[in-house]
């Protein structure tokens, strides 16, 4: 990984950041966004996480790991079901990191 | 200081996670300050996190910006939820408001507004708050990455699934949420498997096309 590679992408995620963020202000606020768009907008993060979730549990590094002992897997289960009961982001996300610690650790 | 007060709850957030970001982009070839000003200037939490896996893969820059802007067209809606907040308020004053923005300052601005006791003031020490929370603690994760030693021991390289994982959870509580959350977990698994009859989908470009599609069939099916 070389270091303009890093820089191009800190800029640029920066920049797209910026714009995502401040065109609604300064623009929606003067116009109406159509219905259809905002239904769809509705339906992105849902989706975003979705198909983050799945690929990183079930394709771990890029490769199909549909296997019962998929690490990944037995902890993001638990991970789901601490988040439902406590509503705490950053508590589940210690508790899942903890718990696929464990599991590596058993399953060697 | 009304919003400082307010903000306080995500600053303790925060600093964990950036810690997090921190470890993990020192352990991928980031520098200490790479990773400070990536998260002091991009502020973006998944997207920061996405890029992160993108990169390791060593994905184009173009796939990398892709990929954590669609993460982040959330923010859209957000802003468009503000904005009738904002009229009136000078464009600079919007900028550094939009500059500031994620899931934690906007459920917290918006609740205050209902409070009625919101004001531009207290909207951006929230902001200033949750930034440096931010950015301190990717500091602290960056610099201190090389003292834990093997991260992986900590169960560092779930981090980010973990909170992906509790994310969605907290998303897809709707009916229709969960079906298009579904529908793109499907997606993101099942197109990888088209290579088989020549179809290759270039992975870092996966996550992008999987939840597009999906939005796109959700919105169109659930009227």
């Amino acid at each position: 990984m070389t270091e303009s590679y890093i820089w191009a992408v800190i800029v640029l995620m920066a920049a797209a950041n910026f714009a995502v963020r401040f065109v609604p202000i300064a623009v929606v606020s003067r116009m109406r966004l159509p219905e259809p768009f905002v239904r769809w907008l509705s339906y992105v993060p849902a989706s975003v996480m979705g198909s983050l979730v799945a690929a990183e549990v079930l394709r771990p590094g890029g490769e199909y790991l549909l296997s019962l002992r998929n690490p990944y897997l037995l902890a993001a289960i638990p991970t789901a079901l601490i988040y439902h009961r406590t509503r705490s982001v950053l508590g589940a996300t210690v508790a899942g990191m903890l718990i696929f610690a464990g599991i590596q650790a058993l399953l060697g | 200081m009304r919003g400082i007060n307010l903000g306080m709850p995500i600053f303790l957030g925060y600093v964990p996670v950036g810690a997090a970001f921190g470890i993990i982009a020192t352990s991928i070839g980031f520098t200490a300050a790479q990773a400070v000003v990536c998260s002091a200037t991009a502020l973006a939490g998944a997207g920061q996190f996405i890029a992160l896996n993108l990169m390791k893969e060593g994905a184009a820059v173009l796939a990398v910006v892709a990929a954590t802007t669609v993460v982040n067209l959330r923010y859209v809606l957000f802003g468009a939820t503000l904005s009738p907040h904002l009229k009136g308020m000078p464009l600079g004053s919007q900028a550094v408001l939009a500059f500031t923005l994620t899931d934690e300052t906007f459920a917290v601005n918006v609740a205050d507004r209902r409070s009625g006791a919101s004001s531009g003031a207290s909207m951006a020490g929230v902001g200033a708050i949750a930034w440096t929370g931010w950015v301190a603690g990717t500091a602290a994760g960056a610099l201190a990455a090389s003292l834990i030693g093997d991260p992986t021991r900590w169960g560092v390289e779930f981090a980010m699934p973990a909170m992906f994982t509790a994310l969605l959870i907290a998303l897809a509580e709707d009916r229709r949420q969960a079906i298009a959350a579904a529908l793109a977990g499907a997606l993101a698994v099942g197109l990888p498997a088209l290579a088989a009859i020549g179809i290759v989908i270039p992975s870092s470009w996966l996550i992008v096309i999987a939840s597009m599609a999906a939005a796109t069939i959700a919105a169109a099916v659930f009227k």
